[in-house]
Parts: C-alpha cells; structure tokens; sequence
C-alpha cells in the first residue's frame, strides 16, 4: 500500500481473535503497491460499516503482513464480498477458513 | 494549477448537503478523463465467442503513446508469482485476455480452489467488468464539465474508484509490484532527465495519487468514526 501521510496508530490489537468458529470461509484483502491507506481505510469503512479504528487496524494488517482477514461468513457472503471489494479496486479473494 | 478536493456543506433547497469540491485545469481534466476512457476500453467485456487474439489491440499502448514512453520501466521486471499468474480457472472467452492490469483489477478470487475461483469468475467477472466500465465513464463524464468540480457524495465515490483503477493499470505498467517500488519512484524519477518520457509517466502517477488521496481524505471526513455496524465492531 502506498501512504501519503504517517497513519496515527499506536496501539497493537491481537489478530483475528473474533473469528466465530461456525463460519467457515472468509474473504481475505491482499497488500499491493498502489492503493492507497487512506482509500483502503475507507472502503474498509464505508463497505463493512467497521469503525476508523478496526478499519485502519485491518488496513496496517494487510500493509504489514500482507494481508488480512476482513469478513468471515458463509461462502455465498464471502464470494459477495470479495467481488464488491474487487469492484473496489482492492486485491480481495475468498476461502474456506482453516 | 490543480486545487485538493475538500469538503464542503452547502445549502440546497433549505437542507444542508456535502459537496467535494475540488479543481483542475482543462490539460489535467483532459488528461485524466482521457486515461479513464483508455481503461474502460481496456476492460470492455471481451466479445463471445473469440475471434482474433485480443491481447495485442491494449488500448493502454494509446495511454503509453500518448505519454511518448515505451511500455514498462523496466525491461524483464516480469515477476509475477505463479499463483498469480494461472489464469486456467478463468472462463474460455475471458482467459484470452493475459494484460496483468486486467488480471490485476479482476484477480483470481480463490487461491486455493480452482474450481471455486472458476465459478466465481463465471459469476461474477462480466458484471465487474461492466460496473468498473460504467464507473469509468461516469467519472470521465464528471471531468468535462466544469474545471470547478462540486461533487456530490456518490459522484465523490465514482472518482475515487474510477481513479483507483486508473491507478491500478498505471501502476502495473510501471512495473510496480510491490510497495518498495512504489516507494523507489521518487528516487527513480530524479535521476531521469527532464525530456525523459518516463518521467512524465511517473508524474502523471504522482499527480493521480495526490488527486485521488486528497478525494479520499475529504470523504473519510465525512464517515462516522464509530462506524455504522450496530454490533459495534
């Protein structure tokens, strides 16, 4: 991901801790060199409803780890989203969570 | 000279509206219309059934053209992983077209099931392609009206997304594959000369990035911190 500006976070959230265990897919969001965080953060918001601070902690995930869980849910969901986050622009797949 | 898109209330018919306003001058509208226009074409739905190759008629070597550079920064910088690369899940008339901007902007949906990631090309690729299209030309459309823009919050919306897959393409033709490389421009850039056309390839860039970054920022503004998921989260 591309920053334009420093991202204001300082805190350090364990990953993925709420993942429910009876949703068995999930839709991942790849880190690439273009997009940028501000923009990422705002799809992140604006598509999932998720606050600023889960948007931009999943945001840093993808950017630093490459990449990111962002939704888990049944594989019609998960297929839902990953195309609406294509449409984004944004480097999204779906799988079976294992 | 270019202004930054800010947000701005106003008042119509008695009830207050958010408006992006942003500005740019007629060479820079024309410019960044034309490149959205040039990526709709490029990803127009393929015709059924295949005819001649497609892959060679890349409207984007209008795009290139037009910037006086000849395709990729640098030579042989094709490394696309593997898995990135197969396009043997996409459907016959789609997996014709090879541009790794194209597969960029509709990537293979499921990395560890062919099958899986097959149907949901079947499903979804024609639609997406569509969609990315109409945005496009609905953002380009924007663009020749006015040097003033005032946005309204879902035309705000088609031009950060039609700029991010401007960007997207521009991206891939600079060889950009990871952020490193994204982050070497700048340095690349300085020691080109100024007749060099890859420079202004890579201003063109820039100038894309700070448009779209400024767009986003003034409607991050206007979304709610807290989110809006009643579960908080």
């Amino acid at each position: 991901m591309t920053a334009t500006a420093t991202p204001d976070l300082d805190e350090v959230v364990e990953a993925d801790t709420d993942i429910a265990p009876d949703v068995p897919w999930i839709t991942l969001v790849w880190n690439d060199p273009v997009n940028l965080m501000t923009y990422v953060t705002y799809v992140f918001q604006t598509y999932f409803g998720y606050s600023r601070q889960k948007a931009e902690k999943l945001m840093m995930d993808v950017h630093v780890q490459g990449r990111a869980v962002v939704s888990h849910g049944t594989r019609e969901e998960m297929e839902r989203d990953a195309e609406a986050l294509q449409g984004y622009g944004l480097w999204a797949t779906f799988q079976k969570d294992d | 000279m270019a202004r930054a898109f800010k947000l701005r209330k106003v008042s119509v018919e008695g009830r207050k509206e958010l408006r992006y306003a942003g500005r740019l001058e007629d060479s820079e509208r024309a410019l960044v219309g034309g490149l959205m226009y040039q990526v709709a074409e490029l990803i127009e739905v393929p015709e059924e059934p295949t005819s001649a190759p497609p892959g060679e008629s890349d409207a984007f070597e209008d795009i290139v053209a037009r910037l006086g550079m000849s395709v990729g920064l640098e030579a042989g910088q094709d490394t696309i992983p593997a898995e990135e690369g197969s396009r043997a899940a996409r459907p016959e008339h789609v997996a014709g077209y090879e541009d790794p901007a194209v597969r960029r902007l509709f990537p293979i949906a499921n990395r560890q099931d062919p099958e899986a990631a097959a149907e949901f090309a079947r499903l979804t690729e024609v639609g997406l392609r569509r969609r990315k299209r109409d945005n496009l030309l609905q953002a380009a459309a924007l663009l020749e009206q006015t040097d003033h823009l005032e946005l309204r919050p879902d035309q705000a919306q088609s031009m950060l997304v039609a700029l991010t897959d401007v960007r997207v393409v521009l991206g891939e033709r600079l060889g950009l594959r990871t952020d490193e490389d994204a982050a070497a421009l700048e340095t690349i850039s300085m020691g080109l000369g100024e007749d060099d056309p890859r420079l202004h390839f890579i201003l063109v860039y820039d100038f894309l990035t700070w448009l779209q970054e400024s767009l986003a920022l003034a409607l991050l503004q206007a979304v709610p911190e807290e989110g809006t998921r009643p579960d908080g989260d």
